[in-house]
């Protein structure tokens, strides 16, 4: 079953029910503290920042919080594909760009064509691509990379994802701000909370006729956070920050691969397309080369785009699946037989 | 098997990750400045406006409130609106009485005098009030605006007077509207009432209704 439709449609079905919840004062309110009357989950970066600025313990945001870090554990970053709305105000960006990569397409659909499924057509493309890139001559700078080892490298190690990143420092700054000036100062920029004040505001114009320049300040703001800075989600969300450091715990639904089906370790093919696949920039053929498994967002992207359908999301990890992670393949592709 | 030793020794060489690299040193500093300068906004001073019942402390609301709407969402009469950025960047998005088509009866029909808005608040920045909530919470109070109010053209208005549930509001010997400040609880029954806007050729130059509710002074 491919969902990549409803990765879209869930959000989207999310915020809907939001907004007609809203329009019949059922009190479910947004993602920022969602819930039934007066039971409430609260976002639990806001319930860490109103408990910091206004010095008090309150019990709600502690259930809260305790349940967010349990449900972290349990599903990683997957709120950040199938709940969060900023994802889907990004696509907008897909609107005013012309198509990208309009040659591969069209050199998947001569393949498709041809008869080849979509799948298969798209590895063919990929293969052509890394016997492309092995027969361009190396840059300097590569060669100097090559020839300096890994110290002198710079620019190429740079573009590998690091431990610590960007992200970490805005949610140390949004919680460091709430101490300074006591109040919780992320949540008045947080498109989270933007996206679902912008369809308040145009609901509340239209159906109380309340006229205000917040209606212009709320998506502006939200245009430049989610659309003028590139990669809010992987640069500054302090929210996925803070998911990707719990999940760092997390071990269930984690991509395995089963390595006699898998193209590469079955036949020794180049194909890479599960790399190439994930959204955020884990390789999980080699994971030791990508982003880190706390950050997968349970897509499914490449369980999808597997032209063998060699990836599993399994609830727990299996033996042979963990010793995948490892990176020794040789080893683990006799386990597997 | 020297193979698959070579390659198990390789593996905790390539998988380290650099800890910080300088890109993300210099984008999340810039994240950092501007959090700062989102919450200097606290600096820039809010005009007050009127809050919902348990919300009257403005700088605990403030400090509390993560503007998640959720009272804004309950209000059974839909008179809870966020706070215009008009008011101040600080407010925005935080909870405030909007009296144009209804009034606040503290829940008294729908919730049995518990205000919904402050028992359905995640986070404490409407404190419930004691009840019943509409004696012990002052929202605001009512103002008359002489100029353009009707009753004061001697036309003979008499909404606000006949709308006050508290009988807040009495009439001065040319039967003009004369609000009496011990009594009013700022509810907004008068604002929801008052007419004098529809009558714009009558009131000219008036850019609100006649009478309306302003916060508590803050002594």
């Amino acid at each position: 079953m491919n969902t990549r439709k409803l990765r879209v449609i869930i959000p989207v079905a999310l915020m809907v029910a939001i907004g007609v919840g809203f329009a019949f004062n059922s009190g479910i309110g947004t993602l920022s503290a969602i819930g039934w009357k007066d039971i409430s989950l609260l976002c639990p970066l806001g319930a860490l920042g109103t408990m910091i600025a206004s010095k008090t313990l309150i019990p709600q945001a502690v259930v809260s919080l305790v349940l967010a870090v349990a449900a972290i554990l349990l599903l990683g970053r997957a709120f950040c594909t199938w709940a969060c709305p900023v994802p889907i105000v990004g696509k907008l960006r897909d609107v005013f760009k012309k198509p990208a990569r309009a040659e591969d397409a069209g050199a998947t659909a001569d393949l498709e064509a041809d008869g080849a499924s979509p799948a298969k057509a798209r590895a063919i493309v990929a293969e052509e691509h890394a016997v492309a890139r092995a027969q361009t001559p190396l840059t300097p700078a590569e060669k100097k990379a090559l020839k300096g080892g890994c110290a002198s490298c710079g620019s190429l190690c740079a573009s590998q994802p690091a431990t610590f990143d960007s992200r970490h420092f805005v949610l140390g700054g949004a919680l460091l701000s709430a101490a300074i000036f006591g109040f919780p100062v992320f949540c008045l920029i947080c498109p989270i909370g933007l996206t679902f004040a912008t369809i308040m505001l145009v609901m509340l114009l239209f159906g109380g006729g309340d006229v205000t320049w917040s209606l212009v300040a709320a998506p502006a703001l939200l245009v430049v956070e989610v659309l003028l800075l590139r990669k809010w989600c992987a640069n500054f969300c302090p929210l996925s920050a803070l998911m990707s450091l719990v999940a760092k715990g997390n071990r269930t639904f984690k991509p395995a691969i089963a390595n006699e089906v898998c193209l590469e370790t079955a036949k020794g093919a180049t194909c890479d397309l599960c790399g190439a696949a994930c959204e955020v920039g884990i390789d999980v053929r080699h994971p030791e080369r990508g982003a880190a498994w706390s950050e997968c967002t349970k897509c499914r992207a490449c369980v999808e785009v597997c032209p063998t359908q060699a990836i599993t999301m399994p609830l727990l990890p299996k033996r042979s699946a963990s010793a995948s992670t490892l990176g020794s393949f040789d080893e683990e592709a006799e386990t597997a037989r | 098997m020297t193979d698959t030793e070579e390659r198990t020794g390789a593996a905790p060489e390539a998988r380290r990750r650099p800890t910080l690299t300088r890109r993300g040193l210099c984008l999340g500093l810039g994240g950092m400045a501007a959090l700062a300068a989102v919450g200097s906004v606290k600096y820039l001073g809010d005009t007050p406006v009127v809050r919902p019942p348990g919300g009257q402390d403005t700088e605990a609301l403030l400090s509390a409130c993560i503007r998640c709407q959720k009272c804004t969402e309950i209000c059974p009469r839909d008179v809870i609106v966020p706070s215009h950025i008009e008011n101040g960047i600080l407010g925005t998005r935080t909870p405030a009485l909007n009296f144009a088509e209804n009034y606040c009866n503290f829940c008294a029909e729908e919730n049995g005098g518990v205000p919904l808005c402050a028992a359905v608040c995640p986070t404490g920045a409407l404190a419930a009030p004691p009840t019943p909530a509409e004696e012990t919470v002052v929202l605001g109070l009512a103002e008359v605006n002489t100029d353009w109010c009707l009753a004061y053209k001697l036309i003979g208005c008499r909404f606000c007077y006949d709308a006050c549930p508290y009988e807040a509001i009495e009439l001065d010997e040319y039967n003009r509207p004369v609000v009496i400040e011990d009594t009013c609880n700022g509810c907004g029954a008068c604002e929801a009432a008052c007419v004098s806007l529809e009558n714009g050729s009558i009131t000219e130059g008036a850019t609100a209704r006649a009478i309306v509710v302003v916060p508590p002074s803050e002594n």
